[in-house]
């Protein structure tokens, strides 16, 4: 477990649907053109039920402790965080590869145009490194979205997960429960939306596949040599031609003994 | 006695280059998967070659390097002894399978459970000739060429993936990381045969002196590579 555990506890139903967190994090993380690293979803109002107002949702990479993503990366570039808990990408040991795109449940990762690498929320780290909050968080103007340390029973996100203990909501998909650290408090609509992590074809290949086979290989082989050598070490060297290609009839002169000085070296 | 020349300077060369290059690439290789699903060296290794090495991608930037080095080395080996190159890659790739697979079936018996079961089984201990290289390193060779362009090309396709590689087609760079796990796994279990059989095995030391001199004893030729040795004579006695 890490030391902390940063999350974000939302209010959707002060969300009014501005969009100005998408539009601070857009700016503040320099997001590409038709990319977000966040997102604002509405659920349409359901006149039937005499429900006459729709909900807005803030959303956004849900850090969470059974990251799908992660366990789809082969080169650890996307991890968590052991320090405060977030799930980030290491832009220098990520080659692009996108097996983590379609394994998380939420659609919060995107391939960046502009690296051609993974890209998603990181909770604005460069910000948090100035001793800032996030920008979606610090721009909010009905302050639906709130950001802190779990661990901290001091911080306004901790407390509000006390607070309302038994009213929490966490969106997960159907048959597979991410753990993640984005917190809605009492009712919040849309909820079914989360797919399940669909890890590519080629990493489940490689982990269920690929890799038994690789492991079964080397360790046949590394068998087969163990064999060998237990044979040249506890056995006398064969005679000079047991075993070395000769057709009856094929001896030649000279090939004794002297003609294989090697054989019992 | 006689002594043959089995390799050229630049074969000797490129084949002690190549296996330089192997050791550091998967020394480095291994580090670079981190996932405790695969984690082949085990769960502390990436870690511990990432700080020998400066870091995730220092690593990277180093393992690339190295591959860029080996590719260059087998272009101009290529290059400078390209007949070497052919004679090479003809010799490896013709199989005469009644012969060959007799000879691997005997061969492996013989170097792990003896003659004893070959005899019981109704076979003789003696192996079918062979000629420049013999079934096993055969297969060995063939599973280097190959899965050195299986690694070559994927490991191509990783780097310049963030280079070049277009959104609809991130699914070749995944595919990359599977196929380049996959050929270097498998020609690393063989190279385990190969290195017990070049240098430990005391019935291939000529072949392993060969490596550094060139050269084979005549009658290590007979016994090993007959066809090849009554090819170079054009004598089927192979003794003058
Ligand atoms: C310390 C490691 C190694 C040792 C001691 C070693 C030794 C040898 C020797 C002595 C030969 C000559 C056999 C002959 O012509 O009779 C040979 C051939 C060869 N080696 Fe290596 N080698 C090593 C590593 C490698 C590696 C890493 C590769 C490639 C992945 C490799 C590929 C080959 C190939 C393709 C041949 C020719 C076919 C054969 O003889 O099997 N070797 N090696």
């Amino acid at each position: 477990m890490p030391n902390k555990q940063l999350a974000m506890v939302i209010d959707s139903s002060r969300c009014i649907d501005c969009k100005a967190c998408m539009a601070a994090c857009i700016t503040a993380n320099a997001v590409p053109v038709g990319c977000n690293r966040n997102w604002v979803k509405d659920a349409e109002p359901d006149l039937a039920k005499g429900a006459f107002r729709g909900h807005f949702q803030p959303g956004g990479c849900m850090h969470c402790d059974n990251p799908t993503c992660v366990a789809a990366c082969p080169t650890g570039a996307t991890f968590k965080s052991p320090e405060d808990g977030a799930v980030v990408i290491d832009r220098g040991l990520c080659i692009g590869c996108g097996n983590c795109i379609p394994a998380c449940p939420y659609g919060a990762r995107f391939r960046n145009p502009a690296i051609r690498k993974a890209d998603k929320c990181d909770y604005c780290a460069a910000r948090r490194e100035q001793g800032l909050s996030p920008a979606c968080v610090d721009t909010c103007p009905t302050k639906a979205r709130v950001f802190g340390d779990l661990s901290d029973p001091d911080s306004e996100a901790a407390r509000l997960l006390a607070e309302n203990k038994g009213r929490l909501v966490r969106l997960v998909a159907a048959a597979t429960d991410t753990k993640p650290n984005m917190y809605y408090l009492g009712v919040t609509e849309p909820r079914n939306w989360p797919v399940e992590p669909a890890p590519p074809t080629a990493m489940a290949a490689m982990t269920g596949l690929v890799d038994p086979l690789v492991k079964t290989a080397v360790a046949l082989s590394g068998l087969g040599v163990l064999a060998m050598l237990g044979r040249q070490l506890f056995t006398k060297p064969t005679p000079p031609h047991d075993g070395h290609g000769h057709a009856p009839g094929d001896q030649t002169p000279g090939s004794g003994d002297a003609d294989r000085p090697d054989n019992r070296s | 006695m006689r002594r043959i020349k089995r390799h050229d300077r630049s074969d000797i060369l490129i084949h002690w280059f190549n296996a330089a290059c192997w050791l550091a690439l998967l020394v480095t290789g291994v580090g670079l998967v981190a996932n405790p699903q695969l984690n082949p060296a085990g769960d502390a290794y990436p870690g511990a070659v990432r700080s020998l090495f400066g870091g995730g991608p220092a690593l990277l930037a180093v393992h690339i390097g190295l591959g860029i080095v080996w590719m260059a080395g087998i272009v101009l080996y290529v290059a400078v002894n390209f007949r070497g190159a052919v004679f090479f890659l003809k010799e490896i790739f013709s199989v005469s399978p009644a012969r060959d697979v007799m000879w691997m079936v005997k061969k492996m018996a013989l170097m792990t459970v003896g003659a004893k079961p070959l005899v019981k089984a109704g076979l003789t201990p003696d192996l079918p000739d062979q000629g420049y290289y013999n079934m096993g390193q055969k297969a060995f060779a063939q599973a280097s060429v190959l899965g050195g362009v299986v690694i070559v090309a994927t490991g191509v396709v990783m780097s310049l993936s963030d280079m070049v590689i277009p959104a609809s087609m991130v699914w070749m760079v995944g595919w990359s990381v599977t196929l380049h796990y996959l050929a270097v796994g498998l020609v690393f279990a063989g190279l385990l045969v190969h290195v017990y059989m070049a240098a430990i095995s005391r019935d291939e030391r000529p072949g392993f002196v060969s490596m550094f001199t060139g050269h084979v004893p005549e009658d290590y030729a007979r016994h090993h590579h007959k066809l090849w040795l009554d090819g170079l004579t054009g004598d089927s006695g192979g003794h003058k």
